[in-house]
């Protein structure tokens, strides 16, 4: 059995707002314990209100959200118990910090699920492993930290409710590259320690391309593909129309297939295209 | 992308009363109120009140927009009109009439008189007001204001009506900025688990703190950020500065304010006539 | 005089309470008028301060600034300096001041007292060099962080700067609106003649630049064409820079013993590259 099920799931919003907000249209797909899933789209297509339904922050218009096989509106007035098991890490989470210490930021997320002191402590002690936060840094100020250190305690109070399936909303952006690759481990991290389901939502195909298993891409409020990673970078011309690129590599590969080389076309990171290329340059057998 | 203007309360359109300089609207409408309490008798209030419904005919803003305005102050109008009915006391003159409901609560002709003009006051207010927030973005409001206090420069209060002005600029501007921040704080704290709905008063306002704090610190970094960015925009305290929208007033607002020059003496006129 | 800006032998440093921090130790660097220089570092290099020393937000503790020979520290010159060198920053909502698009790119020549007709003039045709006219009634919050960001752009353009500085524009926008931002930079560089300092850790962003200093703790590691410095990747790697996976790729082909360059960024000369230096190596 899938462990999240998105059936039909429809959300409009009422005219009222003054704010740009995404509507999503008929949306349907299920997932897999321990799965990678990555949401690509332009800005506006979707991507954040589909996610904020994973977790009960937003209801259905229409269609249904079921985890593990169960409803997760069937019961309005325990929606809030939802955010121990779907965890939601928004963009730029660190603006959400607010405690005295980082020790309390980390437990708030537990404790307003009714984890017990000794619970949380053990799980806090988990989590900064994870995260790389170092024990001394638990009983300073949130706010005395460097912007990286920020967002590391502000993903380790989601993953501090021990959710089974955790989404993250563009969770390395702003970050310089030794700041995305740590959280990009983290979150690896955490999926085989607790064996949790990713959804990520991100606009770098390239870090796409390294974790997730598969993806869907949204366009206009519509999934449009949800496939395997591989099959869906496969459709390179498809992507380009709605303005989505393949990785950098991806698109060096297809020119090299264009002056007329003889490149399969499933080498969507770069340590793959380096393997592929150096053969080839050697004259070994390119079939390998 | 005319109409992209919906903060506040502004009904974007292209009417006579739209046209007018701020400057005129907002003259215009403290006069009208000096009057609807000047006018003594029914026939100035009826002339006074006239003058107002020309306005809303050529604001060419929906009937049903002001309507909507006065079913929010419904109560208030009904506290106003039974207050005046029951509790109006009679010094110089004996009423005519008088009934009494219960409990000593007596109606008088005087009462009722009295209430039905209160009533009509505050209708006529809300409607006025309404009239110039309809027609009017916030931001001509705040160049009409600034305009108009400019004289108190002569007083040495010269920074105090710029500085009121930027402020009342850049609230308008980072209203709508911190809406949508207070929401996605809210849902970053829902998602971790967060109760804002349920609770007594005390456990309420102590769920709020997850949510004040981040704002007053991301609103101290946007200020600060701000008094950066508008330095290097050469900002320092309004002085020597021009503005590139200057209010002039037209054939139309000179018209406006010739009929409401007219009302105003007939209303005055009548006061004493009657 | 060909430098637009002159920064000779600068040291500012950052008090925390009683701890002090050197930013900039003995700092110096020209930047010639009309040209297109990059500084990459990553975050914590000191480039943001640097950026703000170069139109007198900041004042150095030691050494001086001179744009267009006029030292940051004149008191009397500080509104003349400012609407020499404008300053973009990474935030665009908070560098609008007024609810109204055009409004807030008039702020600039508003504060600098130009006359009322002219400041029109300047406005439109400051949003048209970022191609935002037509939204020039609308909102800012209405607007995607890109579109916002070029308002921001509009209204430095607006005081007729010789010199823009733009401290990583593009660091909080999506893809699209990155694209945008660099081609504005660019239309700005190569047609209104507008000299560019552009503040980054994208190395992409650098390929088109006239110049790239590599900054690294408070100090300049490499100052060259973008050519030459991204034939050395291994020293941009050491600084914690972003690395764009086509020269990643050249840069591990050349470590598995392929003969190739890492000197080009694009898509189509990478390919290039590589499909010369397999036919080299079979032959």
């Amino acid at each position: 059995m899938s462990i999240l099920e998105v059936k039909n799931l429809t959300h409009t919003y009422d005219g009222n707002t003054p704010f740009f907000s995404d509507a999503v249209r008929d949306v349907s797909f299920s997932v897999q314990q321990g799965e990678i899933i990555g949401i690509i789209g332009h800005t506006g297509s979707g991507k954040s209100t589909l996610v904020q339904h994973l977790n009960g922050l937003l209801k259905p218009t229409h269609g249904e959200i079921l985890l593990d096989g169960k409803d997760i509106w069937e019961n309005p007035k325990q929606i809030r118990m939802i955010r121990s098991k779907v965890g939601l890490v928004f963009q730029y989470p660190e603006y959400q910090l607010f405690e005295d210490t980082v020790y309390k930021d980390i437990a708030f997320g537990p404790k307003n699920m009714g984890f017990d002191d000794k619970k949380i402590e053990i799980v806090i002690n988990e989590i900064c492993e994870i995260v790389g936060l170092k024990k001394e840094y638990l009983e300073k100020s949130p706010f005395d930290l460097s912007g990286g250190e920020k967002r590391r305690v502000a993903i380790a109070g989601v993953m501090a409710m021990q959710p089974k399936i955790i989404v993250f909303d563009e969770p390395v952006a702003g970050l310089d590259p030794k700041g995305r690759a740590d959280v990009i481990k983290m979150i690896a991290d955490y999926r085989n320690k607790y064996d949790a389901t990713v959804i990520i939502i991100s606009h770098n195909m390239e870090d796409m391309a390294l974790i997730a298993d598969k993806l869907i891409v949204m366009n206009k409020g519509e999934m449009v593909l949800f496939d395997k990673t591989e099959n869906v970078f496969k459709q390179h011309e498809f992507l380009k129309s709605i303005g989505l690129n393949v990785p950098m590599v991806t698109q060096i590969m297809l020119v090299l297939k264009q002056m007329g080389m003889d490149i399969p076309d499933d080498i969507f990171t770069v340590d793959k295209a380096v393997e592929f290329l150096l053969r080839l340059a050697k004259g070994g057998n390119t079939n390998a | 992308m005319l109409n992209d203007i919906t903060f506040g309360q502004y009904y974007a359109n292209n009417s006579f009363v739209h046209k007018m300089d701020p400057r005129a609207k907002l003259l215009i409408l403290v006069t009208i109120i000096v009057f609807i309490f000047l006018a003594q008798n029914a026939v100035a209030l009826s002339l006074i009140a006239l003058l107002i419904f020309c306005g809303v005919f050529f604001s060419k803003v929906p009937l049903k927009m002001y309507l909507k305005n006065l079913k929010a102050i419904l109560p208030i109008l009904i506290f106003t009109l039974l207050i005046n009915l029951f509790f109006t006391s009679n010094v110089n003159t004996q009423p005519s009439w008088s009934f009494e409901l219960f409990l000593g609560l007596t109606i008088t002709n005087l009462s009722l008189y009295r209430a039905f003009y209160m009533a009509a006051r505050i209708l006529l207010l809300i409607i006025i007001s309404a009239e110039l927030t309809y027609t009017t973005t916030p931001n001509d409001l705040t160049d009409a204001i600034e305009n108009l206090l400019s004289p108190l420069k002569f007083i040495g209060l010269k920074n105090v009506v710029h500085t009121l002005a930027m402020m009342m600029t850049i609230a308008l501007r980072f209203i709508p900025t911190l809406i949508e921040e207070t929401q996605k704080i809210m849902n970053a704290q829902k998602a971790r688990g967060a109760d804002l709905e349920s609770g007594n008063l005390i456990e309420r306002i102590k769920a709020l703190i997850p949510i004040l704090i981040p704002l007053l610190i991301s609103s101290v970094r946007r200020a600060y950020e701000l008094a950066e960015a508008m330095e290097c925009r050469c900002y320092n305290g309004g002085e020597g500065k021009k503005r590139m929208k200057q209010l002039k007033y037209s054939t139309n607002d000179y018209t406006a304010f010739f009929i409401v020059f007219l009302v105003c003496a007939t209303t005055i006129a009548v006061n004493f006539i009657l | 005089m060909n430098n637009i800006i002159e920064v000779k032998n600068v040291t500012f440093e950052y008090e925390d309470g009683d701890k002090k921090d050197i930013i900039l130790n003995d700092f110096s660097l020209n930047i010639e008028r009309g040209s297109f220089t990059v500084i990459l570092g990553h975050n914590g290099s000191g480039k943001s301060t640097l950026a703000k020393l170069l139109n007198g937000l900041y004042k150095p503790a030691f050494g001086e600034i001179l744009v267009d020979g006029i030292s940051t520290l004149d008191e009397d010159k500080e509104l003349e300096i400012k609407s020499k060198v404008g300053l973009v920053f990474q935030n665009p909502d908070n560098q609008l001041v007024a609810s109204i698009v055009e409004d807030d790119v008039a702020f600039g020549p508003e504060n600098l007292g130009h006359d009322p007709l002219i400041i029109r003039k300047e406005v439109d045709e400051a949003l048209k060099a970022v191609d935002m006219y037509e939204f020039r009634k609308s909102t800012p919050h209405r607007l995607s962080g890109g579109q916002k960001q070029r308002i921001a752009i509009a209204g430095i353009i607006a005081m007729k700067p010789d010199c823009i500085v733009l401290d990583e524009p593009t660091a909080m926008l999506d893809p699209k609106g990155r694209s945008e931002i660099i081609s504005t930079i660019m239309k700005l560089n190569r047609e209104y003649n507008i000299t560019i300092v552009l503040i980054t850790h994208f190395m992409e962003e650098a390929v088109q630049a006239d110049r790239v200093l590599v900054m690294d703790d408070g100090k300049v590691v490499a100052d060259s064409t973008p050519k030459n410095i991204f034939s050395n990747i291994k020293l941009l790697k050491d600084v914690g820079l972003d690395v764009p996976q086509t020269t990643e790729l050249l840069y591990l082909l050349k470590k598995g013993g392929l003969n190739i360059s890492t000197d080009v960024i694009s898509i189509e000369e990478s390919a290039k590259k590589i499909y010369d230096a397999i036919h080299l190596e079979e032959k």
